[in-house]
């Protein structure tokens, strides 16, 4: 696949994948663009990282990482719950492929492969924590005075 | 003579106030510590003093001191758990403008139960072009063809199309993720059938990821993240249970499809 296809796939599918995903969970309407524009950033990111030769986890936990800082600043701009545009940094990047090749090896009797598989959806979704986690709490750092810190 | 039933005192309807909106936050995805903070801030706001709250993922507990110095206490039990963070932030703008005293307590109270009967914009049958417009972004995503993405599209809506008909005999929730994910699973693998070069394998990932738990994720580590490690423990439980439910909803598909061709996929 050309680089810009790649590229192009990674921005509209994300941004279209997560706006709908948001849909879903009800996130107010005002909050779809920008929910999109996170999501695309973040996995830009993680895709960012992998092409440079980070490794998987290492590339999930910055784009979560990223993800998440870009989410909290939009969510204090907008005065929108923090929640809305977290949940859509990470979105992308849940391993819900992973999860289903681990099953679908299980159910060959491939163990090996399937205990493998499983390892490396548990590992991606906890760089996705660490990612999150890390993100808010630089954010809580850089604005712990701050008034606008209300509910974010 | 009164009537304790209709007619409530200033303080009784300012502890509903707290309740409501504590229960709208948990009922709807909102993480419990916020739900804690903005009962405490709404409490502040509407001049109750030493405003305490704690809330676990099935309750919320708010104690503060009467007009007689003596402590009131509430308990609230949470049972319903759905996905609606435009309740959320509602409530939270409601917090806001209590905390700034631009919102009594009355007029939060009014708005609050506004808030509760508001309906989510994609509810039901306006669900399904959501879950199409997610499955098809993931499904390109992934590396996908047209095809992939088109078919993705309409498996996801059928799949959400199910989880509404299960919600509406209040069967939603683990069982939904269960059905959810071997119909995910099974439908493109009979597709095989007709269309052999199918992405089978793309098509699944993409259709289920309107099923993932992203929200109760974030929820998990937003909770844990502020020191609340029950609710966030419950949450990543959750979490994690949805996500192996989903899963093996899918190793049931593949299972029943290799029945059916001997093995061969």
């Amino acid at each position: 696949m050309p680089l810009w296809e790649e590229i192009l796939r990674a921005v509209v599918g994300s941004f279209f994948g997560t706006v709908g995903f948001a849909m879903l969970v009800h996130v107010p309407k005002r909050a779809w663009l920008a929910s999109g524009v996170i999501a695309s950033f973040s996995y830009l990111v993680y895709w960012g990282c992998l092409h440079i030769g980070f490794s998987d986890p290492t590339s999930i936990f910055l784009g979560a990482f990223f993800g998440s800082l870009a989410g909290l600043l939009c969510a204090r701009r907008m005065k929108i719950i923090g929640t809305v545009f977290l949940m859509s940094a990470v979105v992308p990047v849940v391993p819900g492929l992973g999860l289903y090749r681990m099953m679908a090896f299980l159910a060959q009797n491939r163990i090996g492969e399937g205990a493998d598989m499983g390892i490396r959806a548990m590992i991606t979704i906890a760089m996705i924590a660490l990612g999150l986690g890390a993100g808010g709490m630089i954010d809580k750092m850089l604005h712990a005075h701050s008034l606008r810190n209300h509910h974010i | 003579m009164t009537n304790h039933f209709t007619e409530q005192t200033p303080e009784a309807s300012c502890m509903e106030a707290l309740q409501t909106a504590g229960r709208i936050i948990m009922e709807n995805g909102g993480e419990t510590y916020r739900a804690e903070e903005t009962v405490n801030r709404m409490g502040t706001g509407l001049g109750l003093e030493n405003v305490e709250s704690f809330a676990v993922p099935s309750g919320l507990f708010i104690s503060y001191r009467g007009e007689d110095g003596n402590p009131v206490t509430s308990v609230k039990r949470v049972r319903r758990l759905g996905r609606n963070l435009t309740r959320v932030d509602e409530v939270n703008q409601v917090s806001r403008k209590v905390f700034t005293g631009e919102m009594n307590c009355a007029a939060a109270l009014a708005r609050l139960r506004e808030i509760d009967a508001m309906p989510g914009a994609f509810r039901g049958i306006w669900s399904l072009p959501a879950a199409f417009l997610c499955a098809c972004g993931f499904t390109a995503l992934f590396g996908g063809g047209w095809l992939a993405i088109a078919i993705a599209g309409v498996v996801a809506a059928l799949v959400q199309g199910m989880e509404t008909l299960l919600d509406r005999f209040r069967n939603r929730g683990l069982t939904a993720s269960v059905v959810g994910g071997f119909v995910t699973a099974l439908l493109p693998h009979l597709l095989v059938f007709v269309i052999p070069d199918l992405q089978v394998e793309l098509i699944i990932a993409g259709a289920i990821m309107p099923l993932v738990p992203g929200l109760a994720m974030t929820t998990a580590v937003q909770d844990t993240m502020r020191g609340d490690m029950v609710s966030g423990l419950s949450h990543g439980a959750q979490a994690i249970l949805t996500a192996f439910l989903i899963a093996g909803g899918a190793l049931l598909a593949v299972a029943v499809i290799r029945q059916i061709t001997g093995g061969a996929i």
